[in-house]
């Protein structure tokens, strides 16, 4: 997909990841999902569909690179190298170095299920790894992993999320079912800075003003941060009855906002959470919406759970459906073009 | 969301099971007459073996290819068909699937094949290691096929570089993660408690790897610890069997076994190792890989004695415990203090009450013997149907909502059905005194499913409704004596006939639905023999002193058969004879025939004069014969 009109906080988030200081010519991005296709597959059995991480390409079609994995819960890149890449699974971390054609699941029997994985723009050897029980951190590239886990509870330290801000090597936030963690010095230390007494499912940094966060939850609502992720305040129009499952913002609009969950569907704000709207008209019934997502163009992507990946170009008023039929989509990630 | 269950027979076989001319299975009951010297037991348990071999080789279709695994190792083991098993392989892992359940086979043919099968078919199984990637799965029985698996064919690749792999690590990384993990679940399991304890089908996950692993490992201390593993599940086996048939508590069951208590893989270990309860159809589909490899395994016979000559009633209290609690608990694993009464004519078991395992967890009933099990219900006990996101997600790394219809879809077809029999519930605590259960539930308002359902046989003879509020019935030679604390309705029940599909048969069972939220089930058993008749039973429970209240918390005090008063309230510590019941000292199993101490990694297993020692802390065994 070819992006024209790069916005200011495009290429903000593209100078954080790369770590550069000055403008430069600004390339086009990658859009990439994390889906599962294979719904029926049961451990033991054939895969028979091609799951795992698709990317979008200049005609509008999802094309699978890397390997074929039901159970790839998140991706994400080296900013340097886009050829090294890591996915969260069922098995643990798996890494590439050459863009996919090998792999080394880099994790031994004592880390199971990840379910997020997140690398430091800024100190781009460090990985961080999203565990049913804590948090795993490598500082060389995945080669070995370690526990880091002070601060976290002994229990409730399950993560379902861990994002890194992009503006400080070392400080990640860990969304956990106590609540979100901060870490400002590589996972060394953690704080708790919002308690919660269910699950934390997800954690995203503004692309327009890092600053800003937004969190969303299983049964305490959504939350946003305009102090870098040190205080919270909880959106009172969003829902807390049943879970939200992720969160995500428009990288062409600073106030919009959409959310995604299995109960309500889609949620979206287009004037920085003072009011939502449903935006479910259009999709099938019901609105089982495992996760939002919004591209370089400001499309809203929404994955109906097992139905097909559906898209607005108006965010969220009128949808239509894309492809991967069938399918879960587990993350969404948008990615400068790598020259590599 | 993946699926983390056993597939089922069928597709172990490639859908192509035959009944035809299984022997054991279409034939009368086996004798329980006990082999008196270990020659004899060795000499039946080869002839099962070689029945079952010789049932599945003769199930080949001439001149074409086999079409799954267990005939190509069936076939392997008897050294047949060499060139057609080659030709066989070379297809097979063209496809290769993905997961322990592909791994374990596949290790199985790849060991059996070492001189046997063509270069190129052997280079065919090397290939699918190399290229298709294995997911681990998610439950202990999942990770000990897998890392087996991973460990033999790392001995059998040593010195092969991560590109070699599919996990992009070398032979010796490999084996290094696989031994370690193994390990891991070994020092565990002999000293905190095993997980998927008493499992009715999953036993196989575990004995087949195991007997792998004493089989095939070239380092011969992890060969001794595949074999005192095997003796301690089976040794854990023959505990809790009845004839045979294994009785509740279990860690992990299913639909069909929780009621028709003979139709489990467990009966076709049973069967192979004792012989004395019939296999069940296609020995499980799994016994075949059991088979091919099992004359490997020798039985000793205290294991043996213990299955099958009990000289009088014995209480066994063993500690276990809950699979892995990601979230919503305060700890990670729980411990479950599991009781074991056996008698000639039923037994009694149970423990605790919670979720030892999110989905088939069976809490307690008891079991009677019948001469045989085939068809019969054998079973009696009460429980709450749950279906809870909240439950799914303590033991699950998944999201909320799905999880509960997703895992109906996947071999739990009942989960979220109000007229289940399978499954345990944070509502329900059980307290056992021999042969007396006594369960309470505080279920909260709003929870799925506000009702428990008590299980009545089809194979319940005189069941009668007594004004006392008590049923009584005789299951085999077993009386038995239920009295619900709370109003009830009897219903028609229809089993569910298939796992997967949720099919169901309607098969005279009856449902005793009980809709209050504060509830409870005493259950009495004795023998019939120890009764002039049944009016003399009823008469000897009417009599027993009851008292009960269910408006806060559910309390009951009762005087037990057996002369024991026993008060139970839900939340607090049973209290028998005035003194509270204390779990905290059990021991790992305590008992006439297995006695561990918790954190010993050491089992004594004892029948009569006959002593097997299995020490995990020294990697060695000492059998002895008592003077």
């Amino acid at each position: 997909m070819v992006i024209k009109n790069i916005t200011g906080p495009l290429v903000g988030l593209l100078l954080c990841s790369l770590g550069v200081a000055a403008p430069t010519p600004i390339p086009a991005y990658d859009f990439y999902v994390c889906a599962n296709i294979n719904r029926n597959y049961v451990i033991g059995s054939k895969i028979v569909t091609m799951n795992g991480v698709y990317r979008r390409d200049a005609a509008g079609a999802w094309q699978h690179f890397g390997y074929n994995d039901s159970g790839i819960t998140a991706v994400a890149f080296d900013p340097r190298d886009h050829r090294v890449w890591y996915t969260s699974a069922l098995n643990g971390l798996w890494r590439t170095l050459d863009g996919g054609k090998s792999w080394r699941m880099c994790n031994g029997w004592e880390m199971t299920e990840a379910r997020d994985v997140a690398v430091d723009p800024n100190a781009p050897d460090h990985v961080y790894l999203a565990l049913p029980d804590g948090v795993a951190v490598s500082t060389d590239r995945a080669q070995t992993l370690e526990r880091r886990e002070n601060g976290l509870p002994e229990r409730g330290k399950y993560t379902q999320v861990i994002k890194v801000d992009r503006t400080q090597a070392g400080r990640v936030f860990a969304g956990c079912e106590l609540g979100i963690y901060l870490t400002d010095d590589g996972a060394a230390h953690w704080r708790q800075v919002l308690p919660t007494k269910e699950m934390v499912t997800d954690i995203q940094q503004s692309p327009h003003d890092p600053q800003v966060w937004l969190a969303v939850t299983q049964n305490a609502g959504a939350w946003r941060s305009t102090d870098g992720g040190v205080t919270w305040i909880n959106f009172p129009n969003v829902p807390t009855s049943r879970a939200l499952y992720n969160v995500t913002f428009d990288v062409t609009q600073a106030s919009r906002y959409a959310i995604g969950s299995w109960a309500h569907g889609v949620l979206t704000t287009e004037d920085g959470g003072v009011t939502w709207q449903d935006r479910n008209a259009g999709l099938p019934a019901p609105h089982r919406v495992w996760r939002v997502g919004v591209d370089p163009a400001g499309w809203l992507y929404a994955s109906v759970f097992g139905e097909t990946l559906y898209v607005s170009k108006d965010f969220g008023r009128t949808w239509r459906a894309d492809a991967l039929v069938g399918s879960v989509v587990n993350n969404f990630l948008i990615l400068p073009r790598s020259v590599n | 969301m993946i699926a983390r269950l056993f597939l089922i027979f069928s597709w172990a076989l490639g859908g192509a099971v035959i009944l035809l001319a299984q022997p054991a299975f279409v034939g009368p009951a086996p004798s329980r007459a006990i082999l008196p010297t270990p020659e004899l037991q060795r000499a039946a348990y080869l002839a099962r073996i070689d029945e079952i071999l010789a049932w599945r080789s003769s199930q080949a279709k001439p001149g074409e290819l086999f079409p799954e695994m267990t005939m190509i190792a069936t076939k392997l083991a008897l050294h047949q068909d060499a060139e057609l098993c080659s030709r066989s392989v070379i297809a097979l892992m063209k496809t290769p699937a993905s997961g322990p359940f592909w791994m374990f086979p596949t290790v199985n043919v790849a060991f059996l094949g070492r001189d046997q099968l063509s270069l190129e078919a052997r280079q065919s199984i090397r290939k699918a290691w190399s290229r298709e990637m294995q997911i681990r799965g998610d439950t202990e029985n999942h990770w000990v096929m897998y890392y087996t698996s991973l460990y033999l064919m790392a001995e059998l690749y040593p010195h092969e570089p991560g590109s070699s792999w599919y996990s992009g690590k070398s032979s010796e990384e490999n084996l290094a993660e696989a031994k370690a993990y193994l390990i891991d679940w070994m020092n565990l399991a002999t000293t905190v408690g095993q997980g998927e304890f008493n499992p009715t089908h999953y036993i196989g996950e575990y004995a087949i790897p195991m007997l792998y692993l004493a089989t095939w490992a070239q380092d011969p201390a992890m060969r001794l610890r595949g074999k005192m593993t095997l003796d301690w599940l089976f040794a854990d086996l023959a505990e809790n069997t009845l004839n045979g048939v294994l009785h509740g508590a279990n860690a992990r069951t299913d639909d069909i076994s929780v009621i028709e208590r003979g139709k489990a893989l467990a009966s076709f270990f049973s069967w192979v190792l004792f012989g004395n309860v019939p296999p069940i159809a296609a020995y499980g589909g799994w016994g075949i890989y059991f088979a091919t490899v099992a004359q490997n395994y020798e039985l000793p016979e205290v294991i043996y004695r213990i299955a099958v000559d009990r000289p009088s009633d014995y209480l066994q209290r063993d500690l276990k415990r809950t699979r892995r609690r990601w979230r919503n608990s305060d700890v990670l694993m729980a411990p479950i203090y599991k009781t074991n009464y056996t008698r000639r004519d039923y037994a009694v078991g149970s423990y605790q009450g919670g979720l030892a395992d999110p989905i088939q967890t069976h809490v307690w009933d008891v079991t009677w013997d019948v001469p045989d099990p085939r068809g019969v219900h054998n079973t009696m006990f009460s429980m709450h149907p749950v279906s809870s996101s909240y439950d799914l997600q303590t033991y699950f790394a998944e999201l909320p909502d799905q999880m509960a219809k997703e895992v109906t879809k996947e071999g739990k077809a009942s989960y979220d059905s109000p007229d289940k029999f399978l499954g345990g519930s944070r509502f329900e605590q059980v307290f056992q005194d021999l042969d007396t259960v006594i369960a309470l539930y505080d279920i909260p308002v709003g929870t799925r499913f506000p009702h428990i359902n008590g299980f009545l046989s089809k194979d319940l003879l005189q069941l009668t409704v007594d004004p006392s509020g008590w049923i009584f019935a005789q299951g085999g030679s077993c009386y038995l004596a239920y009295r619900p604390l709370a109003a009830y309705q009897l219903r028609p029940v229809a089993r569910v006939k298939s796992s997967m599909t949720g099919e169901r048969a309607s098969l005279g069972d009856q449902q005793l639905f009980s809709p209050y939220l504060k509830n409870g089930t005493i259950v009495q058993a004795a023998a019939v023999s120890e009764f002039k008749d049944f009016a003399a039973f009823q008469a000897a429970i009417r009599a027993l002193p009851l008292s009960f209240q269910l408006a806060t918390k559910p309390t009951v005090t009762f005087q037990t058969l057996r002369g024991k008063v026993v008060t139970c309230t839900f939340g607090a510590a049973p209290i028998v004879n005035g003194q509270p019941f204390d779990y905290t000292p059990w021991k790992l199993f305590e008992g006439p025939y297995l006695n561990a101490e918790k954190g010993a990694g050491r089992l004594t297993i004892t029948h009569g004069a006959l002593e097997r020692i299995l020490d995990f802390k020294t990697l060695s065994i000492t059998d002895r014969v008592k003077l």
